[in-house]
């Protein structure tokens, strides 16, 4: 248990300035999280370091492996899909979860079946939700069968396979991570200050507009950073219902694994956490975000 | 990152497979007895045991019986087996110097692509090697051990009775109208250039060295019908039996499932490829010794035709079919009459020329 002690209070001991005594209670909080931090140190960090040094020395210290990505169109075609899908689902969690959100907030006896309804999925495979909606959307699934039956369609249409059938399911899989810190947001409001609001005039809408809406800021941040980040890494989803043509840079990175180009894959997986890693940067600065950090850290 | 990934195309691979394949997974051994080997070359027995790593699915059950369980029996050499062989999984083994397989079946093209990078693989000891085993089947870092198809299949309900036959139907979709699947270039897949190439009208014996542009070129006249660029032998076996597309290539072994379940599905053999699969041994194996006598035994003229019986794959030794009935003999891939009308697939070419064709299938396909 020492070596697991040590290198935290280390860390601790020499952040600070030398003329202060020494706090035991203050490492507590570091002496807790060490354990985790170790793990994550050696399981984590350190395969993502050797991986990324495998971007730049393979076969030697070299940039070109970056340098050929400004004029690889596949790269370039492939991140734009990336982000384009990573921005439709965000969106589409945002105007589908914001109303959820609000419902579990407001309603006091449909919360608990409003959770479950959110949970119930949420506890389930991805890969398993990807195949339900195999079954779902395909040219003689449910959608296709229900729509010919009230004669909407005269013909099954192609669902399954195309952009939509990835974000319908995108969306479906990463609406828990939109609802969650946004309910968590509106919990917080103080319900004195939407009564104030009525008491002074204001109608419902105006209340939601000026007074629900701001204060819910940093929820609705935390939830949209939080589900662009994880669109951004989407790889089975994409893979299974996604059209002909939408490879995603993970898509790509577990091509080029396969295809044995390692380099090139620790490349287009450095650009893929630069990508995220610099939007949690950007985001950050924003207002309401930097609040979002502050919530959580409480 | 990258392990991660392997680890979840792998799951996805396998549990795919297992989803759609479990309904109708009826192996067709137990219809009649199979030839039993009773003996070995006192140079094929030992002690120990040795890891093997597969496909997985039915061809993993077929090889059970087929070759694991009697060459356990008969050398006292005990075989643990692993679905899931990838090439990829060798390199970072070898890499990392923590071999955990033995053996792995994969193709030539995948060992020799991997050879090309390292010394990742030990040679083949041909000296314990059945002669049966006809020359086009050994190379130096593995041993062919199993033939197979990758082929036209389509629905039979879907053409009003017309019988679809080569590249040119397929690529023909006013007559025979519906989406298509082919093989794409996820999960280290290399594209079928070849059928895209003879839908253009290249004759079969001129197809090597493949003329990229050309066959890109063809494969712009069907690329708005294909619908799904598959990556796992399971997934046009599902397309077929849900409809989703009328036509689309397979592993021929994979559709004598769909068959028994009763799709309405057939093959085309016309101008279909004729590959195969290998046992690689990965460099540093700790049991490389029994590996070795397992590759040796595995491709003997018995254990070759019990594989025959057990999933519809061709034999790499000439004496099998003495042992295969002849009713069983003319629907492998490597009966006569199918055979004549398959294509050699060119493992060499594509070993040469990989790398440069799928940045440009890629880039031609987002385009």
């Amino acid at each position: 248990m020492s070596e697991v002690v040590q290198p935290a209070s280390l860390a601790l001991a020499v952040s600070r300035p030398k003329t202060v005594p020494f706090d035991w209670r203050r490492a507590v909080p570091l002496l807790l999280a060490a354990p985790l931090l170790i793990y994550m140190l050696v399981f984590y960090a350190l395969p993502v370091v050797a991986m990324l040094l495998r971007s730049v020395n393979d076969p030697t210290w070299t940039l070109s492996h970056y340098a050929t990505l400004f004029d690889d169109v596949v790269f370039q075609k492939t991140f734009w899909i990336t982000i384009n899908t990573s921005v439709t689902v965000t969106l589409g969690c945002l105007i589908l979860g914001y109303p959820v959100a609000m419902g579990l907030v407001r309603s006091r006896s449909m919360a608990p079946f409003i959770l479950v309804i959110i949970l119930l999925p949420f506890w389930t495979s991805v890969l398993v939700r990807s195949y339900a909606w195999m079954v779902l959307l395909g040219r003689h699934g449910l959608v296709n069968e229900a729509l010919l039956a009230l004669g909407m369609i005269e013909r099954p249409i192609r669902i399954l396979n195309t952009p939509l059938a990835t974000q319908i399911a995108m969306i479906h899989i990463l609406l828990p991570y939109m609802i969650l810190p946004i309910a968590n947001a509106l919990r917080q409001i103080d319900p004195s200050l939407i009564r104030a609001a009525s008491g002074l005039g204001a109608t419902p809408f105006m209340t939601f507009r000026q007074v629900i809406l701001p204060l819910s800021m940093s929820g609705v941040a935390a939830g949209t950073l939080l589900t662009f980040v994880l669109a951004l890494g989407f790889y089975i989803t994409p893979a299974m219902v996604g059209g002909p043509r939408d490879i995603t840079l993970s898509m790509l990175i577990a091509q080029q694994v396969d295809q044995l180009n390692w380099a090139y894959a620790a490349t287009l997986s450095a650009v893929l956490l630069a990508t995220a890693l610099a939007l949690l940067a950007v985001a950050r600065k924003l207002p309401g975000v930097g609040n979002a950090f502050k919530t959580s850290m409480r | 990152m990258s392990k991660k990934t392997i680890g979840r195309r792998t799951t996805l691979g396998l549990i795919g497979a297992g989803l759609v394949a479990a309904p109708f997974i009826r192996p067709s051994y137990g219809q009649a007895a199979w030839p039993e080997q009773t003996t070995v070359p006192d140079i094929l027995k030992g002690s120990g045991e040795v890891r093997i790593a597969t496909f997985g699915g039915l061809m993993q059950e077929v090889q059970q019986k087929a070759y694991f369980e009697p060459f356990e029996k008969i050398t006292g050499i005990k075989v643990r087996a692993f679905p899931g062989s990838d090439a990829t999984k060798i390199k970072a083994m070898v890499d990392t110097g923590n071999v955990e397989w033995d053996m792995a079946q994969l193709s030539r093209g995948s060992i020799m692509n991997l050879q090309k990078r390292g010394d990742y693989f030990e040679k083949i000891d041909y000296d314990i090697v059945d002669p049966g085993v006809e020359a086009q089947y050994r190379f130096e870092y593995g041993l062919e051990m199993l033939v197979w198809a990758q082929v036209l299949a389509y629905r039979t309900d879907a053409f009003k009775g017309a019988v679809p036959s080569g590249w040119a139907d397929f690529w023909d979709t006013k007559k025979f109208p519906g989406d298509r699947a082919m093989f794409g270039t996820n999960s280290g897949g290399w594209p079928e250039m070849e059928f895209a190439l003879m839908a253009a009208g290249v004759p079969a014996d001129k197809l090597y060295p493949i003329d990229i542009d050309k066959a890109l070129a063809s494969y712009s006249k069907i690329k708005k019908d294909v619908f799904k660029w598959w990556d796992t032998g399971a997934v046009p076996i599902q397309l077929l039996t849900d409809r989703e597309v009328t036509m689309t290539t397979v592993w021929n072994g994979r559709m004598a499932a769909l068959q028994a379940a009763g799709v309405p599905a057939a093959v085309s053999w016309n101008q279909g490829l004729l590959k195969r699969d290998a046992w690689g041994i990965p460099k540093g194996a700790k049991n490389k010794v029994n590996a070795m006598k397992f590759a040796a035994y595995s491709t003997m003229a018995i254990p070759q035709a019990r594989v025959c019986l057990g999933i519809p794959y061709g034999s790499v030794n000439a004496k099998s079919n003495e042992y295969i009935p002849a009713e069983r003999l003319a629907v492998l891939p490597s009966a006569p009459d199918i055979k004549k009308q398959l294509v050699n697939y060119n493992y060499d070419w594509w070993i040469d020329n990989r790398e440069a064709v799928i940045p440009k299938f890629n880039k031609w396909l987002l385009s």
